[in-house]
Protein backbone atom coordinates (compact mmCIF):
# COMPACT_ATOMS: atom_id res chain seq x y z
CA UNK A 1 0.00 0.00 0.00
CA UNK A 2 2.77 2.39 1.00
CA UNK A 3 4.47 1.71 -2.30
CA UNK A 4 1.40 2.84 -4.26
CA UNK A 5 1.00 5.97 -2.15
CA UNK A 6 4.66 6.95 -2.55
CA UNK A 7 4.72 6.30 -6.29
CA UNK A 8 1.58 8.41 -6.61
CA UNK A 9 3.16 11.17 -4.53
CA UNK A 10 6.32 11.01 -6.65
CA UNK A 11 4.24 11.50 -9.79
CA UNK A 12 2.41 14.37 -8.14
CA UNK A 13 5.74 15.88 -7.11
CA UNK A 14 7.10 15.45 -10.63
CA UNK A 15 4.04 17.27 -11.99
CA UNK A 16 4.63 20.06 -9.51
CA UNK A 17 8.29 20.34 -10.51
CA UNK A 18 7.30 20.55 -14.17
CA UNK A 19 4.85 23.41 -13.48
CA UNK A 20 7.33 25.17 -11.25
CA UNK A 21 10.20 24.87 -13.70
CA UNK A 22 8.26 26.60 -16.44
CA UNK A 23 7.05 29.21 -13.98
CA UNK A 24 10.55 30.05 -12.79
CA UNK A 25 12.37 29.89 -16.10
CA UNK A 26 9.74 31.38 -18.42
CA UNK A 27 7.52 33.31 -16.01
CA UNK A 28 4.36 31.50 -17.07
CA UNK A 29 2.26 29.73 -14.44
CA UNK A 30 0.32 27.08 -16.36
CA UNK A 31 -1.16 24.33 -14.23
CA UNK A 32 -2.31 22.15 -17.11
CA UNK A 33 0.74 22.58 -19.36
CA UNK A 34 2.61 19.39 -18.27
CA UNK A 35 -0.54 17.34 -18.87
CA UNK A 36 -0.93 18.64 -22.41
CA UNK A 37 2.80 18.25 -23.04
CA UNK A 38 2.63 14.63 -21.89
CA UNK A 39 -0.35 13.88 -24.15
CA UNK A 40 1.46 15.55 -27.04
CA UNK A 41 4.56 13.46 -26.37
CA UNK A 42 2.57 10.24 -26.40
CA UNK A 43 0.88 11.20 -29.64
CA UNK A 44 4.07 12.11 -31.45
CA UNK A 45 6.11 9.75 -33.54
CA UNK A 46 9.10 8.29 -31.77
CA UNK A 47 12.00 8.54 -34.19
CA UNK A 48 14.70 5.92 -33.93
CA UNK A 49 18.23 6.82 -35.01
CA UNK A 50 19.79 4.95 -37.89
CA UNK A 51 22.19 2.64 -36.09
CA UNK A 52 21.41 2.62 -32.37
CA UNK A 53 22.64 0.13 -29.82
CA UNK A 54 19.10 -1.15 -29.39
CA UNK A 55 19.54 -2.32 -25.80
CA UNK A 56 21.24 0.80 -24.45
CA UNK A 57 18.95 3.11 -26.38
CA UNK A 58 15.78 1.57 -24.98
CA UNK A 59 17.07 0.92 -21.46
CA UNK A 60 18.57 4.39 -20.84
CA UNK A 61 15.39 6.42 -20.12
CA UNK A 62 13.74 3.55 -18.23
CA UNK A 63 16.81 3.07 -16.04
CA UNK A 64 16.85 6.79 -15.23
CA UNK A 65 13.24 6.62 -14.03
CA UNK A 66 13.86 3.35 -12.20
CA UNK A 67 16.89 4.56 -10.28
CA UNK A 68 15.07 7.72 -9.18
CA UNK A 69 12.11 5.66 -7.93
CA UNK A 70 14.38 3.12 -6.22
CA UNK A 71 16.22 5.90 -4.40
CA UNK A 72 12.87 7.19 -3.18
CA UNK A 73 12.06 3.74 -1.79
CA UNK A 74 14.06 4.34 1.39
CA UNK A 75 12.94 7.95 1.96
CA UNK A 76 10.44 8.25 4.83
CA UNK A 77 7.74 10.90 4.36
CA UNK A 78 6.18 10.20 7.77
CA UNK A 79 7.33 7.71 10.46
CA UNK A 80 5.25 5.00 8.74
CA UNK A 81 5.04 6.16 5.14
CA UNK A 82 8.12 4.53 3.62
CA UNK A 83 8.37 1.84 0.99
CA UNK A 84 11.02 -0.19 2.77
CA UNK A 85 13.10 0.81 5.77
CA UNK A 86 16.32 -0.92 4.78
CA UNK A 87 19.04 -1.43 7.36
CA UNK A 88 21.41 0.12 4.80
CA UNK A 89 19.09 2.99 3.78
CA UNK A 90 21.63 5.81 3.50
CA UNK A 91 23.92 3.60 1.43
CA UNK A 92 21.05 2.35 -0.70
CA UNK A 93 20.12 5.89 -1.79
CA UNK A 94 23.66 6.25 -3.09
CA UNK A 95 23.59 2.90 -4.82
CA UNK A 96 20.35 3.71 -6.61
CA UNK A 97 21.44 7.21 -7.62
CA UNK A 98 24.71 6.02 -9.13
CA UNK A 99 22.65 4.29 -11.80
CA UNK A 100 21.54 7.74 -12.99
CA UNK A 101 25.03 7.94 -14.43
CA UNK A 102 24.75 4.51 -16.05
CA UNK A 103 21.39 5.52 -17.53
CA UNK A 104 22.77 8.75 -19.00
CA UNK A 105 25.83 6.98 -20.38
CA UNK A 106 23.57 4.40 -22.04
CA UNK A 107 21.19 7.04 -23.35
CA UNK A 108 24.11 9.12 -24.59
CA UNK A 109 26.16 6.37 -26.18
CA UNK A 110 23.31 4.18 -27.37
CA UNK A 111 21.88 6.29 -30.25
CA UNK A 112 25.27 6.44 -32.02
CA UNK A 113 25.12 10.22 -32.36
CA UNK A 114 27.89 12.70 -31.62
CA UNK A 115 25.88 15.24 -29.61
CA UNK A 116 24.24 12.68 -27.36
CA UNK A 117 27.49 10.86 -26.81
CA UNK A 118 29.37 14.01 -25.75
CA UNK A 119 26.48 14.81 -23.40
CA UNK A 120 26.75 11.37 -21.81
CA UNK A 121 30.50 11.62 -21.30
CA UNK A 122 30.07 15.12 -19.89
CA UNK A 123 27.83 13.70 -17.22
CA UNK A 124 30.52 11.18 -16.37
CA UNK A 125 32.96 14.06 -15.92
CA UNK A 126 30.39 15.71 -13.70
CA UNK A 127 29.99 12.52 -11.65
CA UNK A 128 33.71 12.42 -10.91
CA UNK A 129 33.23 15.93 -9.53
CA UNK A 130 30.10 15.51 -7.43
CA UNK A 131 30.22 11.84 -6.37
CA UNK A 132 32.46 12.39 -3.35
CA UNK A 133 30.32 15.35 -2.25
CA UNK A 134 27.29 13.08 -2.12
CA UNK A 135 28.99 10.30 -0.17
CA UNK A 136 31.10 12.28 2.32
CA UNK A 137 28.35 14.57 3.70
CA UNK A 138 26.08 11.50 4.06
CA UNK A 139 28.89 9.86 6.04
CA UNK A 140 28.84 12.75 8.50
CA UNK A 141 25.03 12.54 8.76
CA UNK A 142 25.24 8.80 9.42
CA UNK A 143 27.93 9.39 12.06
CA UNK A 144 25.53 11.54 14.02
CA UNK A 145 22.60 9.12 13.64
CA UNK A 146 24.84 6.11 14.39
CA UNK A 147 22.68 4.20 11.96
CA UNK A 148 22.17 3.78 8.23
CA UNK A 149 18.39 3.53 8.69
CA UNK A 150 16.84 6.58 7.06
CA UNK A 151 14.11 6.78 9.72
CA UNK A 152 16.80 6.73 12.40
CA UNK A 153 18.61 9.56 10.61
CA UNK A 154 15.47 11.69 10.80
CA UNK A 155 14.88 10.84 14.46
CA UNK A 156 18.49 11.76 15.30
CA UNK A 157 17.66 15.36 14.30
CA UNK A 158 14.83 15.70 16.83
CA UNK A 159 16.80 18.12 19.01
CA UNK A 160 18.69 20.02 16.34
CA UNK A 161 18.40 19.74 12.59
CA UNK A 162 21.51 18.76 10.70
CA UNK A 163 21.44 21.99 8.71
CA UNK A 164 22.44 23.73 11.95
CA UNK A 165 24.61 20.92 13.27
CA UNK A 166 26.64 20.52 10.08
CA UNK A 167 25.90 23.47 7.75
CA UNK A 168 29.03 22.81 5.71
CA UNK A 169 27.82 19.32 4.86
CA UNK A 170 24.42 20.67 3.84
CA UNK A 171 25.87 23.22 1.42
CA UNK A 172 28.09 20.62 -0.21
CA UNK A 173 25.33 18.02 -0.41
CA UNK A 174 22.89 20.56 -1.81
CA UNK A 175 25.26 21.59 -4.60
CA UNK A 176 26.17 17.97 -5.32
CA UNK A 177 22.53 16.93 -5.50
CA UNK A 178 21.84 19.72 -7.99
CA UNK A 179 24.71 18.40 -10.10
CA UNK A 180 23.36 14.87 -9.78
CA UNK A 181 19.93 15.95 -10.98
CA UNK A 182 21.62 17.84 -13.86
CA UNK A 183 19.65 20.92 -12.91
CA UNK A 184 20.87 24.31 -14.11
CA UNK A 185 23.63 25.49 -13.73
CA UNK A 186 24.93 21.94 -14.12
CA UNK A 187 22.74 21.01 -17.08
CA UNK A 188 25.33 21.08 -19.85
CA UNK A 189 24.46 17.53 -20.89
CA UNK A 190 20.82 18.19 -21.74
CA UNK A 191 20.58 21.96 -22.09
CA UNK A 192 18.75 23.24 -25.16
CA UNK A 193 21.40 25.73 -26.17
CA UNK A 194 24.22 23.22 -25.77
CA UNK A 195 24.93 20.42 -28.24
CA UNK A 196 21.32 20.51 -29.49
CA UNK A 197 20.05 19.11 -26.15
CA UNK A 198 22.88 16.60 -25.73
CA UNK A 199 21.63 13.32 -24.33
CA UNK A 200 18.04 14.19 -25.21
CA UNK A 201 18.95 14.99 -28.82
CA UNK A 202 18.19 11.57 -30.31
CA UNK A 203 15.07 10.86 -28.26
CA UNK A 204 11.56 11.81 -29.25
CA UNK A 205 7.97 10.92 -28.49
CA UNK A 206 7.30 8.33 -25.80
CA UNK A 207 10.96 7.68 -25.02
CA UNK A 208 11.67 11.38 -24.48
CA UNK A 209 8.59 11.55 -22.25
CA UNK A 210 9.99 8.76 -20.06
CA UNK A 211 13.38 10.47 -19.95
CA UNK A 212 11.83 13.80 -18.90
CA UNK A 213 9.63 12.07 -16.32
CA UNK A 214 12.69 10.30 -14.93
CA UNK A 215 14.46 13.64 -14.58
CA UNK A 216 11.50 15.23 -12.77
CA UNK A 217 11.19 12.28 -10.37
CA UNK A 218 14.94 12.48 -9.79
CA UNK A 219 14.65 16.15 -8.80
CA UNK A 220 11.87 15.47 -6.31
CA UNK A 221 13.76 12.44 -4.92
CA UNK A 222 16.88 14.50 -4.35
CA UNK A 223 14.90 17.28 -2.71
CA UNK A 224 13.43 14.65 -0.36
CA UNK A 225 16.91 13.29 0.34
CA UNK A 226 18.02 16.81 1.31
CA UNK A 227 15.03 17.06 3.63
CA UNK A 228 15.57 13.77 5.46
CA UNK A 229 19.33 14.21 5.77
CA UNK A 230 19.48 17.85 6.80
CA UNK A 231 16.07 19.41 7.43
CA UNK A 232 14.64 17.05 10.04
CA UNK A 233 12.36 15.10 7.72
CA UNK A 234 8.79 14.96 8.97
CA UNK A 235 9.56 16.83 12.20
CA UNK A 236 8.58 20.45 12.67
CA UNK A 237 8.60 23.05 15.42
CA UNK A 238 5.56 23.40 17.68
CA UNK A 239 3.80 26.72 17.98
CA UNK A 240 1.64 27.19 21.10
CA UNK A 241 1.61 23.44 21.59
CA UNK A 242 0.22 22.87 18.14
CA UNK A 243 2.11 21.47 15.18
CA UNK A 244 1.27 20.43 11.65
CA UNK A 245 0.95 16.69 10.94
CA UNK A 246 4.16 14.93 9.78
CA UNK A 247 3.09 14.55 6.15
CA UNK A 248 2.47 18.28 5.89
CA UNK A 249 5.94 19.10 7.20
CA UNK A 250 7.48 16.68 4.70
CA UNK A 251 5.49 18.18 1.85
CA UNK A 252 6.28 21.79 2.76
CA UNK A 253 9.99 21.12 3.16
CA UNK A 254 10.34 19.06 0.00
CA UNK A 255 8.52 21.67 -2.07
CA UNK A 256 10.59 24.46 -0.53
CA UNK A 257 13.87 22.69 -1.28
CA UNK A 258 12.74 22.04 -4.84
CA UNK A 259 11.90 25.70 -5.30
CA UNK A 260 15.25 26.82 -3.92
CA UNK A 261 17.02 24.39 -6.26
CA UNK A 262 15.17 25.69 -9.31
CA UNK A 263 15.57 29.34 -8.31
CA UNK A 264 19.29 28.96 -7.60
CA UNK A 265 19.80 27.40 -10.99
CA UNK A 266 17.88 30.10 -12.79
CA UNK A 267 20.14 32.90 -11.59
CA UNK A 268 23.48 31.21 -12.26
CA UNK A 269 25.53 30.89 -15.44
CA UNK A 270 26.14 27.33 -16.61
CA UNK A 271 29.21 25.73 -15.12
CA UNK A 272 31.46 23.65 -17.33
CA UNK A 273 32.18 20.19 -15.98
CA UNK A 274 35.94 20.88 -16.11
CA UNK A 275 35.50 23.89 -13.83
CA UNK A 276 33.19 21.93 -11.57
CA UNK A 277 35.80 19.17 -11.42
CA UNK A 278 38.59 21.48 -10.33
CA UNK A 279 36.35 23.27 -7.82
CA UNK A 280 35.10 20.04 -6.30
CA UNK A 281 38.50 18.41 -5.99
CA UNK A 282 40.39 21.48 -4.79
CA UNK A 283 37.78 22.85 -2.37
CA UNK A 284 34.79 20.57 -2.14
CA UNK A 285 36.46 17.37 -1.02
CA UNK A 286 38.77 19.04 1.55
CA UNK A 287 35.73 20.87 2.93
CA UNK A 288 33.81 17.59 3.11
CA UNK A 289 36.68 16.02 5.03
CA UNK A 290 36.77 19.01 7.38
CA UNK A 291 33.03 18.58 7.84
CA UNK A 292 33.49 14.92 8.83
CA UNK A 293 36.26 15.96 11.24
CA UNK A 294 34.16 18.71 12.84
CA UNK A 295 31.17 16.40 13.25
CA UNK A 296 33.46 13.77 14.76
CA UNK A 297 34.83 16.24 17.30
CA UNK A 298 31.32 17.52 18.11
CA UNK A 299 30.07 13.96 18.62
CA UNK A 300 32.94 13.02 20.90
CA UNK A 301 33.05 16.26 22.91
CA UNK A 302 29.34 17.13 23.20
CA UNK A 303 27.44 13.86 22.97
CA UNK B 1 16.28 -22.39 1.20
CA UNK B 2 15.69 -23.77 -2.30
CA UNK B 3 14.47 -20.38 -3.51
CA UNK B 4 17.59 -18.82 -2.07
CA UNK B 5 19.83 -21.44 -3.72
CA UNK B 6 18.03 -20.86 -7.01
CA UNK B 7 18.66 -17.12 -6.93
CA UNK B 8 22.29 -17.55 -5.90
CA UNK B 9 22.78 -19.91 -8.82
CA UNK B 10 20.87 -17.66 -11.21
CA UNK B 11 22.87 -14.54 -10.39
CA UNK B 12 26.08 -16.57 -10.39
CA UNK B 13 25.41 -17.77 -13.91
CA UNK B 14 24.42 -14.24 -14.95
CA UNK B 15 27.73 -12.95 -13.58
CA UNK B 16 29.65 -15.58 -15.56
CA UNK B 17 27.64 -14.87 -18.73
CA UNK B 18 28.22 -11.11 -18.58
CA UNK B 19 31.87 -11.86 -17.90
CA UNK B 20 31.97 -13.77 -21.19
CA UNK B 21 30.12 -10.95 -22.98
CA UNK B 22 32.96 -8.58 -21.99
CA UNK B 23 35.22 -10.33 -24.48
CA UNK B 24 32.61 -11.07 -27.13
CA UNK B 25 31.73 -7.48 -28.03
CA UNK B 26 33.81 -5.17 -30.19
CA UNK B 27 33.07 -2.00 -28.29
CA UNK B 28 34.74 -0.71 -25.18
CA UNK B 29 31.54 0.84 -23.92
CA UNK B 30 29.56 -2.41 -24.20
CA UNK B 31 32.47 -4.29 -22.74
CA UNK B 32 32.68 -1.97 -19.73
CA UNK B 33 28.94 -2.09 -19.09
CA UNK B 34 28.92 -5.89 -19.45
CA UNK B 35 31.58 -5.99 -16.75
CA UNK B 36 29.38 -3.68 -14.67
CA UNK B 37 26.40 -6.03 -15.03
CA UNK B 38 28.62 -8.97 -14.13
CA UNK B 39 29.67 -7.20 -10.94
CA UNK B 40 26.10 -6.12 -10.22
CA UNK B 41 25.06 -9.76 -10.50
CA UNK B 42 27.71 -10.55 -7.87
CA UNK B 43 26.12 -7.86 -5.68
CA UNK B 44 22.75 -9.50 -6.24
CA UNK B 45 24.34 -12.79 -5.11
CA UNK B 46 25.37 -11.10 -1.87
CA UNK B 47 21.79 -9.89 -1.46
CA UNK B 48 20.45 -13.41 -2.05
CA UNK B 49 22.83 -14.60 0.66
CA UNK B 50 21.24 -11.97 2.94
CA UNK B 51 24.46 -9.97 3.25
CA UNK B 52 22.64 -6.69 2.70
CA UNK B 53 25.44 -4.20 3.31
CA UNK B 54 27.96 -6.02 1.13
CA UNK B 55 25.41 -6.41 -1.66
CA UNK B 56 24.37 -2.76 -1.73
CA UNK B 57 28.00 -1.65 -1.44
CA UNK B 58 29.05 -3.88 -4.34
CA UNK B 59 26.19 -2.63 -6.53
CA UNK B 60 27.01 0.99 -5.69
CA UNK B 61 30.80 0.90 -6.06
CA UNK B 62 30.85 -1.06 -9.30
CA UNK B 63 28.56 1.36 -11.17
CA UNK B 64 30.96 4.24 -10.54
CA UNK B 65 34.11 2.23 -11.01
CA UNK B 66 33.13 0.56 -14.25
CA UNK B 67 31.89 3.83 -15.77
CA UNK B 68 35.13 5.54 -14.85
CA UNK B 69 37.03 2.57 -16.23
CA UNK B 70 35.07 2.99 -19.45
CA UNK B 71 36.13 6.61 -19.85
CA UNK B 72 39.76 5.77 -19.03
CA UNK B 73 39.73 3.04 -21.68
CA UNK B 74 38.17 5.35 -24.22
CA UNK B 75 40.67 8.10 -23.42
CA UNK B 76 43.81 6.00 -23.50
CA UNK B 77 42.94 3.73 -26.43
CA UNK B 78 42.58 5.44 -29.78
CA UNK B 79 38.81 5.15 -29.91
CA UNK B 80 37.08 8.56 -30.03
CA UNK B 81 34.01 8.47 -27.82
CA UNK B 82 34.04 4.68 -27.74
CA UNK B 83 32.10 4.59 -31.02
CA UNK B 84 34.75 2.68 -32.96
CA UNK B 85 35.11 -1.07 -33.14
CA UNK B 86 37.95 -2.78 -31.39
CA UNK B 87 39.07 -6.30 -30.64
CA UNK B 88 38.71 -6.88 -26.90
CA UNK B 89 41.19 -9.76 -26.63
CA UNK B 90 44.91 -10.16 -27.08
CA UNK B 91 47.47 -12.90 -26.40
CA UNK B 92 44.65 -15.35 -26.95
CA UNK B 93 46.42 -18.64 -26.30
CA UNK B 94 48.03 -17.42 -23.07
CA UNK B 95 44.78 -15.86 -21.80
CA UNK B 96 42.79 -19.00 -22.62
CA UNK B 97 45.21 -21.16 -20.68
CA UNK B 98 45.42 -18.69 -17.78
CA UNK B 99 41.63 -18.35 -17.66
CA UNK B 100 41.10 -22.11 -17.71
CA UNK B 101 43.71 -22.78 -15.02
CA UNK B 102 42.31 -20.12 -12.68
CA UNK B 103 38.75 -21.39 -13.30
CA UNK B 104 39.77 -24.94 -12.37
CA UNK B 105 41.68 -23.60 -9.38
CA UNK B 106 38.69 -21.59 -8.14
CA UNK B 107 36.33 -24.53 -8.57
CA UNK B 108 38.79 -26.82 -6.78
CA UNK B 109 38.99 -24.41 -3.85
CA UNK B 110 35.19 -24.15 -3.71
CA UNK B 111 34.71 -27.93 -3.79
CA UNK B 112 37.60 -29.32 -1.79
CA UNK B 113 37.95 -26.82 1.05
CA UNK B 114 36.20 -27.83 4.25
CA UNK B 115 33.96 -24.82 4.85
CA UNK B 116 32.60 -26.15 8.16
CA UNK B 117 28.94 -26.58 9.03
CA UNK B 118 26.35 -24.36 7.34
CA UNK B 119 25.34 -21.53 9.66
CA UNK B 120 21.78 -22.01 10.84
CA UNK B 121 21.36 -18.57 12.38
CA UNK B 122 22.73 -15.25 11.22
CA UNK B 123 22.52 -11.71 12.61
CA UNK B 124 19.98 -9.31 11.09
CA UNK B 125 21.05 -6.63 8.64
CA UNK B 126 21.58 -3.88 11.24
CA UNK B 127 23.75 -6.13 13.37
CA UNK B 128 25.69 -7.26 10.30
CA UNK B 129 26.53 -3.64 9.48
CA UNK B 130 27.76 -3.04 13.05
CA UNK B 131 29.91 -6.17 13.05
CA UNK B 132 31.32 -5.40 9.62
CA UNK B 133 32.29 -1.92 10.80
CA UNK B 134 34.03 -3.29 13.88
CA UNK B 135 35.85 -5.86 11.77
CA UNK B 136 37.02 -3.26 9.24
CA UNK B 137 38.29 -0.85 11.86
CA UNK B 138 39.83 -3.48 14.09
CA UNK B 139 41.51 -6.63 12.84
CA UNK B 140 41.41 -5.94 9.11
CA UNK B 141 42.20 -2.23 9.24
CA UNK B 142 45.86 -2.57 8.28
CA UNK B 143 45.03 -4.80 5.30
CA UNK B 144 42.38 -2.46 3.95
CA UNK B 145 44.46 0.67 4.47
CA UNK B 146 47.43 -0.95 2.71
CA UNK B 147 45.26 -2.08 -0.18
CA UNK B 148 43.64 1.35 -0.46
CA UNK B 149 46.93 3.22 -0.55
CA UNK B 150 48.37 0.75 -3.05
CA UNK B 151 45.44 1.18 -5.42
CA UNK B 152 45.62 4.98 -5.11
CA UNK B 153 49.34 4.95 -5.85
CA UNK B 154 48.82 2.69 -8.84
CA UNK B 155 46.12 4.97 -10.23
CA UNK B 156 48.19 8.13 -9.86
CA UNK B 157 51.24 6.38 -11.31
CA UNK B 158 49.28 5.05 -14.29
CA UNK B 159 47.89 8.49 -15.07
CA UNK B 160 51.28 10.14 -14.65
CA UNK B 161 52.92 7.62 -16.98
CA UNK B 162 50.24 8.14 -19.60
CA UNK B 163 50.56 11.93 -19.73
CA UNK B 164 52.89 13.16 -22.41
CA UNK B 165 55.60 15.36 -20.89
CA UNK B 166 55.37 18.99 -21.93
CA UNK B 167 57.83 19.86 -24.63
CA UNK B 168 60.04 22.90 -24.26
CA UNK B 169 59.00 25.81 -26.39
CA UNK B 170 60.88 25.95 -29.67
CA UNK B 171 59.65 29.34 -30.84
CA UNK B 172 62.85 31.24 -30.04
CA UNK B 173 64.94 28.95 -32.25
CA UNK B 174 65.63 30.24 -35.74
Amino acid sequence: MNTFIIVFLLLLGAYFVAVLEVWISKGRFQLAAPLFAAIAFLGRESFIPRKPDQLFYEVGPVLLLLSAVLAAAVIPLTPDLIMTDLATGALFINAALVYVLVALLMAGWGPDGAYAMIGGWRFLGQLIAYAMLIVMPITAVVMRAESLLSTQIVISQAGLWNIVYQPLGFILFFIASMALAFLPPFDLMIAKGELASGVEAEYSGMRLAIFRLGRLVLIITLASANVIFYLGGWQGPELFGYSLPPWAWSAIKILAVTMVMLFAGHYMPRIREAHLLSWCWMFGIPLALINIFIVGVLLLEFP
Amino acid sequence: MTVQAFFIGFFGLAAVWFGIVVFRTFSMMRSALALLFSQTALGAMFLSMQAEFLGVLQIMMMATEMSIMAIFMVMFMMDPGGLGEMEMTHQKRLSLIAGFVSFVGAVAVAVFVDWGPVASTFPDATQQTVELGLELLDRSMLIFETAGITILTAMIAATAVAIEPEKKSVTDEP
